[in-house]
């Protein structure tokens, strides 16, 4: 049993993220406290959310870059539509935001799957096109918190338990933790329990052989995009609430690091393998390094530089046990 | 269908991209004609557009090998900076005249093209040893060279170059930029190395075919690293032009070219899934890419409309490359049919 626990990915991961808290917390006590987790898990939900979304389009054998472009039009789109109507209501919020994600996911299937794109090309042509025409249509005033409508700002401070810390001041567990969960859960079921789950991962291992196995490919792709326009949506409205100041130029250009976590999980680029709790490690890991690093006294310039290399140890080390798996099936493909 | 006329098809996509080219111009010389048609304004936009070429043509060189290189930038932004660092450090304005200084410079420049080589060589070793797929193992340098720009700078730019340095970006020779000349050469260089050289022939058979060209003995491992290697040394030299130009070195300079270099590339007729493209469409697409963009900046529109309008064009020209190949091997089947070769 131990020596399958060695074989898995996500066990060396798990092991890193335990040596890095050990190596924290010796430096710094209050790493491994309470309040810090739920400071780690309200700013990582925005990053999980899209995570789950970026999975399911790599399990096909695709790619997307332009998530964070639908996300924050959905966000943005849905706080002026409420400024604008007055129907202060979160669910409001997350209907406009989920359907403007659908929509444009559904833009990005259509060309994918009707022309035969690239799908890291024909995203990155679309994440240009969504953030463009966001920015001159809609235009790119920005709200700020004593703007923005209460039900955003309330999502953005609710909390599910609240605690008091030594010095006396309130923490919680944010509310966000409720959408991720669901995400997590919905995605997990999705590509567990139903033939579209089987689906996504078949197209992504041999499309040919998806195809003549029976498989609609071009449902499968319309749904996958359309599924991480809807996540996007909803990634949008945790992301306003959060920051509380929303601006059409504000995170685009995060979708590399999403991208990265998603592969530091073990998600295979190529499709058809790749496990959710990879991902949520993944994640996790990036999400720490990102947050926690001043705990170690180095300011945020460092981020990116270690951040990158964990990227580069992590996928050469699924690289090469999976060129090494080909070698030994005389497969020369990679 | 003989290869002959194979190729001529592929050459006909070269002379559609040069008629494109000539008509974008002729439009935007009749719209804009007394801002556009002056020398100062082609000279402008002579020294504006040499460092983003030779990104362009770096990206181009790694789609043709089937992968791509998301790091040209970022390697171009760290090379950059060690040689500002360099500069600054050892020549500020009292001993900027004597010698030493130019000493200094010729150090720096050969400082900033050695990173830039050794970025290369670590995205090859990473693509071809190890066995990471191009996207990824790019994506990974990528943050890894940002960060360790970024963990240098602290987000600071770098100033203050000697007088020396700035004349290659804002020197001419007679009418032509400095920069301008650069690119040239490095173009010409690179169209050599493709057309005419044993290890370009092997670089566009790697892309086409890996498996093939690896069992017809071709070492897909040392042509990828060498593949690699040029790329990085490209992204070195626009580096140098870029930072001459700005008489700074900043973590984010050039991040919009990324996009701007894949469309460029596509543009100019290189296939994403590799194996096939020419130096001189990719320098029409240069070309047509940066004269909309002084007519858009003429215009007045915002960086944001400019970027809607590349990912628009980048789809459009990946749509109607589709298109013409689905009609093409639509045609060959049917003269096929014809010759009586398949029923």
């Amino acid at each position: 049993m131990l020596d399958k626990l060695l074989k898995k990915h996500e066990t060396y991961l798990f092991l890193i993220i335990i040596a890095y808290a050990v190596v924290v917390t010796s430096v710094n006590r209050s790493f491994m406290t309470f309040e810090n987790l739920f400071d780690i898990l309200r700013s990582g939900a925005g990053m999980g959310i899209l995570a789950m979304g970026v999975l399911v389009a790599l399990l096909s054998g695709g790619i997307d870059v332009s998530f964070t472009a639908v996300a924050i039009s959905g966000g943005y789109i849905a706080v002026r539509v409420i400024m604008a109507t007055g129907v202060d209501n979160l669910f409001a919020a997350f209907a406009i935001s989920c359907s403007i994600g659908i929509v444009l996911g559904l833009i990005n299937g259509l060309i994918i799957s009707y022309f035969k794109l690239p799908t890291l090309i024909a995203t990155l042509g679309t994440l240009n096109v969504f953030h463009g025409a966001l920015t001159t249509f809609v235009g790119t005033e920005s709200v700020n918190a004593r703007q923005m409508p209460s039900c955003f700002v309330n999502f953005g401070s609710a909390k599910i338990i609240t605690l008091v810390s030594e010095q006396g001041s309130k923490y919680g567990l944010s509310v966000f933790v409720i959408p991720l969960v669901a995400v997590i859960v919905l995605t997990w079921f999705i590509l567990r329990f139903t033939m579209l789950g089987r689906g996504i991962y078949a197209l992504g291992s041999n499309r040919e052989s998806a195809k003549r196995a029976g498989f609609n490919i071009t449902a499968l792709q319309l749904f996958v995009y359309s599924y991480i326009g809807f996540l996007a949506g909803v990634m949008g409205v945790v992301f306003v609430s959060e920051v509380r100041w929303v601006n059409p130029v504000t995170l685009i250009g995060t979708e590399l690091t999403v991208i990265a976590a998603v592969v530091i999980g073990g998600t295979k680029l190529t499709g058809g393998s790749g496990t959710i709790l990879g991902t949520l490690l993944g994640v996790a890991i990036v999400t720490i390094l990102y947050n926690t690093l001043v705990f170690l006294g180095l300011s945020a310039a460092w981020n990116n530089f270690f951040v990158g290399i964990i990227i580069i140890i992590s996928i050469g080390i699924t690289s090469y046990r999976n060129r090494i798996k080909n070698r030994k099936s005389l497969s020369f493909k990679t | 269908m003989s290869d002959r006329k194979l190729l001529k098809i592929k050459d006909t996509k070269i002379w559609i991209l040069a008629f494109i080219m000539i008509g974008v111009i002729f439009v935007l010389a009749l719209v804009l004609s007394g801002k556009f048609l002056t020398l100062r304004n082609f000279q402008s936009m002579a020294y504006q557009f040499p460092e983003f070429g030779l990104l362009a043509l770096a990206m181009t060189i790694a789609m043709i090998t089937g992968g791509i290189d998301l790091s040209v930038i970022a390697t171009a932004n760290l090379t950059g900076i060690i040689a500002a660092i360099i500069m600054t450090n050892y020549v500020n304005a009292e001993n900027a005249g004597n010698p030493a200084a130019l000493l200094f410079v010729v150090l720096a420049i050969i400082a900033a093209l050695v990173t830039a080589a050794a970025c290369g060589l670590l995205n090859g070793v990473l693509i071809s040893l190890v066995g990471v797929p191009p996207i990824l193992a790019t994506l990974g340098t990528m943050i890894f060279y940002s960060g360790i720009g970024m963990a240098v700078t602290k987000g600071i730019g770098v100033v203050g170059f000697p007088e020396s340095f700035l004349e290659i970006g804002a020197g001419k020779l007679s009418l032509f930029p400095i920069p301008l000349l650069i690119f040239i050469g490095c173009a010409l260089v690179i169209s050599f190395i493709l057309n005419k050289t044993s290890f370009g022939l092997k670089l566009c058979l790697v892309g086409a075919n890996p498996t093939a060209s690896l069992f017809s003995g071709i070492n897909n491992k040392v042509v990828i690293i060498n593949t690699y290697m040029i790329t990085g040394l490209l992204a070195g030299i626009s580096s140098i032009i870029m930072i001459s130009r700005f008489n700074s070195a900043k973590v984010g300079y050039g991040d919009t070219y990324l996009l701007q270099a894949i469309l460029v590339a596509v543009l100019g007729g290189i296939d994403p899934y590799g194996g096939y493209g020419k130096v001189s469409g990719v320098v029409m697409g240069i070309i047509i890419l940066q004269v909309l963009q002084n007519a858009f900046t003429l215009f007045g529109f915002t960086p944001y409309a400019k970027g809607l309008i590349w990912g628009l064009m980048l789809i459009l020209v990946m749509i109607i490359n589709f298109v013409t190949s689905r009609y093409q091997e639509r045609s060959k089947i049917l003269r096929m049919k014809d010759q009586g070769v398949i029923e």
